[in-house]
């Protein structure tokens, strides 16, 4: 493998969209205004052929020549230095704290923290699906930022921000250590915030870009303090180095691991993840930041950023396998927060927020893929779910374009005639989303239940009833959208979205429709095989079918094979045949009879209620923690006014009256100085001599 | 010493050359010319870089009397004529035509003071040093100004130095005194380390780390400061708050090689409470101030009690800049020199009306108006605070760090450890006060439109000082290496030429050249 292109690719992914956004914000806003896409586009579409280009030369080489590193995570990927970043210690110093020998003197063998990164056949899909579906989404954002032809307030910032992200996220996937990727997890957090409140001047946009904030916050204090405990347990935060270690069982002094302290690392990074994919308990900021424009919905806030705690534990797993704990939350946590979000989902109106939801959801079902040993089916999962997510977003955001920014289902209605195409497209996109047969997100889905019901049977039903309600609330939103008679708020002139907003769905849809091939069973599971060396040496290795992770990659992939055939096509069939029942059963109660929903709703008005109230979660929080803690702050600030600011008017009191003393007897400030010199002088030596 | 010889100190001599020319230039119709010497100032600095660098690191061979040249120097000089490159681009409108000559001159002779105390041997060639570097910035304090508050500053600052210069030349006539020689490797060995320091050299210690103190501005010998910063030009201040600052630890560093860096406690506590006063009463004082330049004098002051505390972990063998106070100090100093320099730049580049900047609230909305000047401040300021991505962070983490790391060996692990903490806990307090200065420039509505003031030669050094800030966070290693590079004498003793003594880890360590030999040459 050609680790000197390898680099070159990886400096060109990372500093390509740096570059741009770069100069997006220097001259976007006097020379280039409405013109700043071309440099977006050029930046994060030079990041894709460079991805691409990565990715073809993994897949070709096979991942298992790739290695410079040797012992356990030897086969995985290619550890890429790019240059010592921050000194950490010297090497070989012992814990004494002495004893440097003479010739080491001038040569200081310093551990570092350095700047390098880690090619693997997961890092080349996940770079490959962040940079390509972020070029459509920049390419859609042309035509959606604009206004009868007239460049949104704020264009350039908008570009700027999107190339910055792209820069972050890359930078997170690409990076060789846990320091790095901290690093890219903040600074994906700071442009999601930045995108949420893109709308600053929207009171409720600048709340959710706030609230996102601070959750993550919250996530992001566990996951620095995971990293912490990281390294003071392997004295070191390079990946290769840490999974080396994990694999032999030892700490930074050599001691065999405890499991409890593996738990404890474990649960500390689930907590970052929970935050930055929006899980139980910190899924709370997802649904409001859907105020930042659509574009970003759908790249952030759907396909990329907030799969970033998927590919994390994913890339983690060794972390996490070792303690069964661990393991159960991420699947416990991951079928809860899939159930529970597609609940609230059903009677949501906002299109954007139902499919906010609906990530939410999703977003759980591969947390329950990772907590069933089934990395590969997660990161599938991922994969799949960037296609058709996005596609509907960005279909939602069509229809916003086209009803001047209404986004309210019961505000419209029949838009198949209007938009035909994003009709088209959306339901495409929903029958992917939905579970229908054949298309990627059945494939997908119907994996993780198959892993999950064969571990943990209770959480695989979980799944399942999920599958059910999926399919019914997607439909529901796509029956009460396009279908019925036409009807559009006022003073709208609805308009299909041009080809700069058709094109990139286009894409997406036929993506939606094809990238599920690659993991079934006909085609031989490429993207299974492929991620194979990564997933099998952590997550297969360790989980309940262990013995079957040592074949050949095909039967690694049916390791549930306990089953057997009749399982697994049965899972199939019932799953694509309850899929189709609830897509029936939304086109009956929305589409053919809308009395049903009425009744329905009048029959239990407290589900509704409780429902349509997102089970009050928000006042809850609002209720336990913030309202405390801003009681807690307004303490401080009544501190700080008063006691804290006393104390240093005092002090800054003591020179002043110091001066006037001196003033008094001297004169002059001038020799007030020299005397305080002098006789702090005296005292010193006085001080020192007698001491 | 033969004519050969004085290609050792070719950048001395260019600089010596450059300042007496430009005196001359600045009488003639020449000098007249707009932009033409700055221009000249601007080449003889970049001469005598380019002669820096193609001396390289010198190899400790030269035979000069009075100077010895070290790895030390090397830093020294690039860093020296580096930033004196920045400062001449900042400085180079700010005198009247007719004082143009003169101030350039005196500029160019500062930075020559700082280069010869680097590679002093002799105290009596030190002490000239350390005054070359402080005379000229006298009257730089107040020349072309018209400010009565300049002149009386000016006026302050002058009588206050001669009493530090006075300080310090008893200081050393006391090492003279104990020692019976005035080259400072003869003290080193006269002296020796540790614990068997008599008090007439102990005495001669304290004095002229109070003579120095005046001039890095450390508690109680700061009081100055405010005044003159506020006093001077905007430019001028930026140079006043890195060259005397400088050279007074780079003396600082060659004085305690001399006592073998083994500190006894009244010489370790004593510099432990400067620094600790350093911090807090720079940094509370620098919270009360309405005026940016003060607030950033007392911020300066601050910034030497963090550098104090490097100072005392002082250098330990081959430990790297996480726990090498020496590699620590320099890495800072360099960083330092540029964020300072950076944010005065930024306050020299616009004007309220006819006059200079003076109020916090008189950056009120700049991002409206000067969005590249605010954010290229606010990036200096964040740097100040320590905070990421900046260099300033860097310097801070290898600072405290390496007082956190001394290990339970060390006498003083648990003073120093405290040590960390408050001045951890200082740069918290410090945040206030430039965050009050970012806040006022992004969120403020702007009350009155300040017009660029400095021409591209100001836009320039403040686009550098910015730049180079994020540039040493993300890639800091190049200067890193070079700081370690120029610490790595101090370890083994031949900052003070010539000195064979025990190393603090116990074991001998080689110097260049002999004693004898070095002291045939100083003769």
């Amino acid at each position: 493998m050609d680790l000197g292109l390898l680099k070159i690719l990886g400096i060109v992914i990372l500093l390509a969209p740096l570059g741009a956004a770069g100069v997006c914000g220097a001259l976007g806003p006097r020379r280039l205004r409405d013109r700043t896409h071309w440099v977006s586009i050029l930046g994060v579409g030079s990041a894709a052929v460079a991805a691409l280009v990565l990715l073809t030369h993994v897949a070709s080489r096979g991942s298992g020549e790739v290695s410079t590193h040797e012992g356990a995570h030897a086969a995985v990927g290619a550890t890429i230095p790019i240059y010592d970043w921050i000194p950490t210690g010297v090497v070989g110093r012992d814990a004494s704290g002495g004893g440097i020998t003479d010739e080491q003197v001038g040569t200081f063998p310093h551990r570092w923290f350095r700047v390098e990164f880690l090619v693997d056949p997961l890092t080349a899909i996940m770079l490959a699906t962040v940079t390509c579906i972020a070029l459509l989404i920049v390419v859609y954002s042309r035509d959606y930022m604009r206004h009868h032809g007239h460049a949104e307030r704020g264009y350039e910032r908008f570009f700027a921000y999107l190339a910055l992200f792209v820069f972050s996220m890359c930078a997170l996937v690409l990076g060789g250590n846990f320091l790095l990727l901290y690093l890219g997890w903040e600074a994906v957090g700071l442009c999601s915030y930045l995108l949420i409140g893109f709308y600053y001047g929207k009171p409720s946009a600048a709340a959710a870009a706030k609230k996102a904030f601070l959750v993550n916050r919250v996530g992001d204090f566990g996951f620095g303090l995971g990293i912490l405990l990281i390294y003071l347990t392997f004295g070191t935060l390079s990946y290769p180095d840490v999974f080396d270690m994990l694999a032999r069982n030892v700490d930074a002094a050599g001691t065999a691991l405890e499991t409890s302290k593996l738990t404890t690392i474990a649960l500390l990074l689930f907590c970052g993840a929970a935050g930055k994919s929006a899980q139980i308990p910190l899924y709370v900021w997802l649904p409001d930041a859907m105020e930042g424009p659509s574009p970003v919905s759908a790249l952030i806030h759907a396909a990329t950023m907030v799969t970033a705690g998927v590919y994390m534990i994913a890339r983690c797993g060794a972390i996490f396998v070792h303690s069964e704990t661990a393991m159960l939350v991420v699947a416990a946590a991951g079928a809860c927060t899939a159930l529970f979000a597609a609940t609230i989902a059903l009677v949501q109106t906002d299109m954007k927020r139902i499919l906010a939801y609906s990530t939410i959801s999703q977003l759980g079902y591969m947390f329950l893929a990772l907590g069933v040993y089934a990395a590969d089916s997660a990161v599938f999962h991922l994969f799949t779910h960037a296609f058709f997510k996005a596609l509907l977003f960005l279909g939602a955001g069509s229809v916003m374009h086209a009803m001047g920014g209404v986004i309210d289902v019961r505000q419209f209605s029949g838009l198949r005639r209007v938009l035909p195409k994003t009709c088209a497209l959306v339901v495409i996109g929903s029958l992917a989303l939905g579970g229908f047969p054949m298309l990627s997100g059945f494939f997908s889905k119907d994996e993780i239940l198959h892993h999950a019901l064969h571990v943990h049977p209770v959480l695989g039903m979980m799944g399942l009833a999920t599958a059910v309600l999926t399919a019914f609330y997607t439909f529901r939103m796509v029956f009460l959208a396009f279908s019925g008679p036409q009807r559009v708020p006022e003073g709208v002139h609805p308009h299909e979205s041009g080809g700069w907003m058709i094109a990139p769905m286009s894409v997406l849809a036929v993506g939606a429709v094809v990238v599920g091939y690659l993991g079934v069973g006909f085609t031989g599971k490429p993207f299974h095989t492929f991620l194979e060396p990564v997933i099998a040496h952590t997550f297969l290795a360790a989980g309940p079918n262990a013995a079957g992770a040592h074949g050949a990659a095909g039967e690694v992939v049916g390791h549930a094979a306990s089953g057997g055939f009749l399982a697994e096509y049965g899972l199939m069939i019932l799953s694509g045949g309850l899929s189709v029942l609830a897509i029936l059963a939304a086109y009956v109660v929305y589409a053919r009879a809308p009395w049903m929903a009425a009744t329905a709703r009048a029959t239990f008005p407290r589900a509704h209620d409780v429902l349509w109230n997102k089970y009050r979660v928000d006042e809850a929080y609002d209720r336990v923690i913030v309202q405390p803690l801003r009681a807690l702050g307004r303490v401080c600030f009544y501190l700080d006014e008063y006691l804290v600011d006393g104390i240093i008017w005092v002090i800054s009191f003591v020179p002043q009256a110091l001066g006037y003393g001196a003033r008094g007897v001297q004169r002059g400030a001038l020799q007030g100085y020299g005397l305080a010199m002098g006789v702090g002088l005296a005292i010193v030596v006085t001080v020192v001599l007698t001491w | 010493m033969t004519f050969a010889a004085l290609g050792h100190i070719l950048p001395e001599l260019i600089l010596l050359v450059g300042a007496c020319a430009l005196l001359v230039l600045g009488v003639t119709r020449v000098g007249r010319a707009p932009g033409a010497l700055a221009g000249a100032t601007c080449g003889v600095c970049a001469a005598a870089l380019a002669a820096t660098l193609w001396a390289g690191i010198p190899d400790g061979t030269a035979e000069l009397s009075g100077l010895a040249l070290s790895a030390m120097t090397f830093y020294v000089r690039w860093l020296t004529l580096l930033v004196g490159l920045l400062l001449v681009l900042l400085n180079g409108r700010q005198a009247d035509p007719a004082e143009q000559g003169e101030y350039l001159s005196l500029l160019l002779f500062t930075m020559l003071g700082v280069l010869l105390t680097a590679s002093a041997s002799d105290v009596v060639v030190l002490f000239f040093a350390i005054e070359l570097v402080s005379v000229p910035t006298y009257v730089l304090a107040a020349l072309s100004r018209r400010d009565a508050r300049a002149s009386e500053a000016a006026v302050k600052y002058f009588f206050l130095g001669a009493l530090s210069a006075a300080l310090l030349a008893y200081g050393l006539g006391f090492l003279y005194g104990a020692a019976g020689s005035t080259s400072l490797s003869a003290m080193a060995r006269a002296i020796g380390s540790g614990a068997e320091v008599g008090g007439l050299a102990l005495i001669g210690l304290l004095l002229v780390f109070g003579g120095l103190s005046f001039k890095i501005a450390a508690v109680p010998f700061h009081a100055y400061a405010a005044d003159v910063y506020e006093g001077a030009a905007a430019p001028v201040t930026a140079l006043l708050g890195f060259i005397p600052k400088f050279a007074g630890f780079v003396a600082l560093i060659r004085v305690l090689d001399v006592f073998g860096w083994a500190m006894s406690p009244g010489v370790f506590w004593l510099i432990w409470a400067t620094a600790a006063l350093t911090m807090t009463v720079g940094n509370i004082l620098g919270l009360i101030q309405k005026n940016v330049k003060r607030m950033l004098a007392y911020s300066s002051i601050a910034h030497s009690g963090y550098m104090l505390v490097a100072l005392l972990v002082g250098p330990r063998l081959g430990e790297g800049p996480m726990s090498n106070g020496v590699t620590a100090l320099l890495f800072y100093m360099a960083v330092y020199g540029v964020m300072n320099l950076g944010a005065f730049a930024a306050l020299s580049s616009f004007r309220r009306g006819e006059d200079e900047v003076e109020l916090v609230e008189d950056l009120s909305g700049l991002a409206r108006s000067q969005p590249g000047a605010a954010l290229a401040l606010c990036v200096c300021l964040f740097s100040l605070m320590g905070f990421p991505p900046t260099a300033g962070f860097l310097g801070k983490v290898y600072i405290f760090s390496g007082a956190f790391s001394v290990g339970a060996d060390h006498a003083y692990a648990g003073a120093l450890a405290v040590l960390a903490v408050i001045g951890v806990l200082n740069s918290a307090v410090a945040a206030a006060y430039y965050l009050r200065v970012a806040a006022v420039c992004w969120v403020n509505p702007e009350r009155e439109r300040l017009a660029p003031a400095s021409g591209m030669s100001g836009r320039l050094g403040l686009t550098i000082a910015a730049v180079a800030m994020i540039a040493l966070f993300v890639s800091p290693q190049a200067l890193l290496s070079r700081a370690r590079t120029a610490s790595e004498p101090v370890l083994s003793g031949s900052v003070v030429k010539g000195v064979s003594r025990l190393g603090l880890d116990g074991a001998s360590v080689p110097s260049g050249i002999s004693a004898e030999g070095y002291a045939a040459l100083s003769e």
